[in-house]
């Protein structure tokens, strides 16, 4: 898979550059509008993340020239800019998904991974970690053939954490995929953190092996890390 | 070109002294004519009488004609009969008033002008054999009215320069508070706004401009003080994450570590960067608020499911404290407002309550029409309760009660002062009815479905 990464904030390019090559993609990088529009233009892609405050050429007019070229590849847009008229242009433009800055990597990764895996077959019903099963259709979940009891949310968030196994889901993707809260001012931090407990309460107390972890300042994590 | 305006001062004195000038030019202009009229009456009659005395004197002792000169001071006069001149003074002759006679017809009695300057008021009374025609030198009277023309020329300037004058200075004394309180206002800046005018007499015109002047610095005043504050909680709370971040990361660099601790110690600049975060992004959503950036989409919204809905958001954590939470609603409320923002609101106001009544505690929502039919949803808590002094100001950002304690619990100081906006930019108002130590209620007040 390659991807296109059109950035100049150079501490910001190269986070972006190692953490995308660590998650085994080809990574090109372009660091004003005009090297990313010639790029971007000239060679297939399965991706471009594009900044929207760019020199020489400003990240909205690269994608609308992009989008009037018939160039198809998803885009996929980072912006510091986070008001809503701004995120309305964008899609409006043709970006397929947008990220306001500071944003955080595994959320980033996991909506790369879906919009890289759009147009393929549905997930499956029934997702498994080690001896942990959920199943979808039904909403059971039981661990070492035990059903365990969940609410809504909690079986949300396992949900969550299965689809992204041994990698980190940070609380902006819980807010925003279990309690549907993009704003980011309101008071959700506690009450993630409240059912979190309340979940490893009932699938990880009652045995051995401990499967939910808390990675201190970025989020959770499912099983051992992908290192 | 356009002249620049003039001072209120020069205003008033140019009227004053207009409307003096006038008076005073009306007043001579009356003066001259009355005078006029008496002097020139007098002369006519005098004249009169000198005809009269000559015709008697012609009938009855005409031998005498010569001496009426001298008797009677009748100086200037001719006698002519059947044509031929009878009797002609000396003095007339050498006026040469026979010049002011057009014919030897009579004549009614006329100003003529002697070849030396002089003025002679001149009749002629016209018998069928004879002709009486006799003048008095009117000089004098005129040189009087001529004076007191020039008197009044030469003093009516001088009455309006005075009126000018003293109208000016009139003006100025009026018009003296106005100039202090500039003078006052000039010296107030950012730094002194808690200085005011001085109001002389509070019940007269210009008192009352002070007070209006003054009660308008003292709003100023408090919307400094206010944005000061704000100024200097904003950098304190965004440099505490900001120093903790610079300390851990130091103190990680002094030694080597192993790689477990390099982990923590990441995590926790982490943890102080989401704080940050957090910060930012509630600042901005209030200052986009203030410019008017976010503008609510209004709806009809049933306040009761939407009551419930953030209930059960945060349950777990009245859950986690033991403490009850219910919501009531007697019947379907409905209220205009965007949802979106309205849900931020009350999030905020419940998170509070949660956060502040201790364990064990109860939390009361309620949805209810107020006793104006207005929609509200009430959040009643059994924390603490909110001193009398606070309850202004615990809705301003970053305000706090006890600011050791709160920072502790994890807020940002902005719950309220973003409760408070999410409500206002729906049309509503959040009343506080609280209690010492029993405990507080905010009650979301909205506007109706019309």
């Amino acid at each position: 898979m390659r991807i296109l990464v059109i950035e100049d904030e150079k501490k910001v390019a190269k986070a972006l550059q190692e953490g995308l090559e660590a998650e085994r993609y080809e990574v090109r990088m372009a660091a004003d509008g005009e090297e990313g529009f010639s790029l971007a233009s000239r060679d297939s892609f399965d991706l471009v993340l594009l900044d929207l405050s760019l020199p020489r050429r400003d990240g909205i007019d690269v994608l609308t020239s992009l989008r009037k070229r018939r160039v198809a590849t998803p885009v996929f847009i980072l912006t510091a800019r986070d008001a809503v008229e701004d995120r309305v242009l964008g899609l409006d433009r043709g970006a397929d998904d947008y990220l306001v800055k500071p944003f955080t990597f595994p959320e980033l990764f996991a909506r790369i991974r879906a919009l890289l895996r759009r147009g393929r077959a549905d997930p499956s019903l029934k997702l498994q970690h080690e001896d942990l099963h959920m199943d979808l259709a039904t909403r059971k979940v039981a661990r070492r053939e035990q059903p365990l009891e969940l609410t809504g949310k909690e079986f949300e968030i396992l949900e969550c954490l299965l689809r992204h196994p041994g990698r980190i889901v940070s609380r902006e993707m819980l807010a925003r995929d279990v309690w549907h809260v993009s704003a980011r001012a309101t008071p959700l931090d506690n009450v993630i953190d409240v059912t979190m407990t309340r979940l490893r309460r009932k699938i990880d107390d009652p045995f051995e092996k401990k499967l939910l972890h808390t990675v201190r300042g970025a989020g959770f994590v499912l099983g051992a890390r992908h290192e | 070109m356009r002249a620049r305006p003039l001072s209120v001062r020069a205003r008033l004195t140019l009227w004053h002294a207009g409307v003096l000038t006038l008076i005073v030019c009306a007043f001579s202009a009356g003066i001259v004519i009355l005078v006029k009229a008496s002097l020139f009456e007098g002369v006519d009659r005098q004249l009169l009488r000198a005809l009269t005395t000559i015709d008697w004197v012609y009938h009855h002792e005409p031998d005498e004609i010569g001496d009426l000169a001298s008797e009677s001071g009748i100086a200037l006069f001719q006698l002519t009969v059947g044509g031929k001149l009878r009797h002609q003074t000396e003095g007339w002759e050498r006026v040469g008033l026979s010049r002011a006679l057009p014919g030897s017809g009579a004549i009614p009695p006329t100003s003529w002008t002697a070849p030396d300057g002089r003025w002679y008021r001149v009749q002629a009374v016209a018998e069928p054999s004879y002709t009486i025609a006799a003048a008095i030198d009117e000089s004098a009277r005129r040189d009087t009215l001529w004076t007191l023309v020039a008197i009044l020329a030469m003093g009516a300037p001088f009455a309006v320069g005075l009126a000018i004058a003293g109208g000016y200075f009139l003006a100025g004394r009026v018009l003296s508070p106005v100039g202090a309180m500039a003078d006052k206002a000039r010296e107030i800046t950012a730094d002194s706004l808690g200085e005011r005018l001085p109001v002389g007499n509070p019940q007269d015109e210009f008192g009352r401009l002070a007070t209006v002047f003054n009660d308008t610095l003292s709003r100023l005043h408090d919307a400094f003080d206010r944005l000061r504050r704000f100024t200097s909680d904003a950098s304190h709370e965004l440099r505490t994450p900001l120093t903790a971040m610079r300390s851990v990361g130091e103190i990680a660099l002094q030694v080597p570590l192993e790689a477990g601790t390099y982990r923590d110690v990441i995590g926790s600049m982490l943890e102080e960067v989401d704080r940050l975060t957090r910060l930012v992004d509630s600042l901005l959503m209030l200052t986009r608020a203030d410019s008017g950036a976010a503008q609510p989409v209004r709806e009809a919204v049933e306040l009761s499911a939407l009551a419930g809905n953030v209930a059960e958001h945060l349950r777990v954590l009245a859950e986690e404290k033991k403490q009850t939470l219910s919501v009531q609603s007697a019947a379907p409320v409905a209220a205009v407002c965007d949802p979106a923002i309205l849900r931020i609101g009350l999030m905020n106001l419940l998170h509070n309550a949660i956060k502040y009544t201790p364990n064990g505690g109860a939390i009361h929502v309620r949805t209810a029409a107020t006793a104006s039919g207005q929609p509200s949803i009430e959040v009643q808590d059994t924390g603490p309760g909110i001193p009398a002094a606070h309850r202004e100001r615990i809705f301003e950002r970053f305000y706090r009660m006890d600011p050791g304690r709160a920072r502790e619990s994890g807020g940002s100081g902005l719950g309220l002062a973003i409760a408070r906006w999410a409500v206002a930019a729906n049309g509503g108002r959040i009343e506080l009815e609280s209690e010492e130590s029993k405990g507080s209620l905010f009650r979301i007040v909205l506007p109706g479905v019309a």
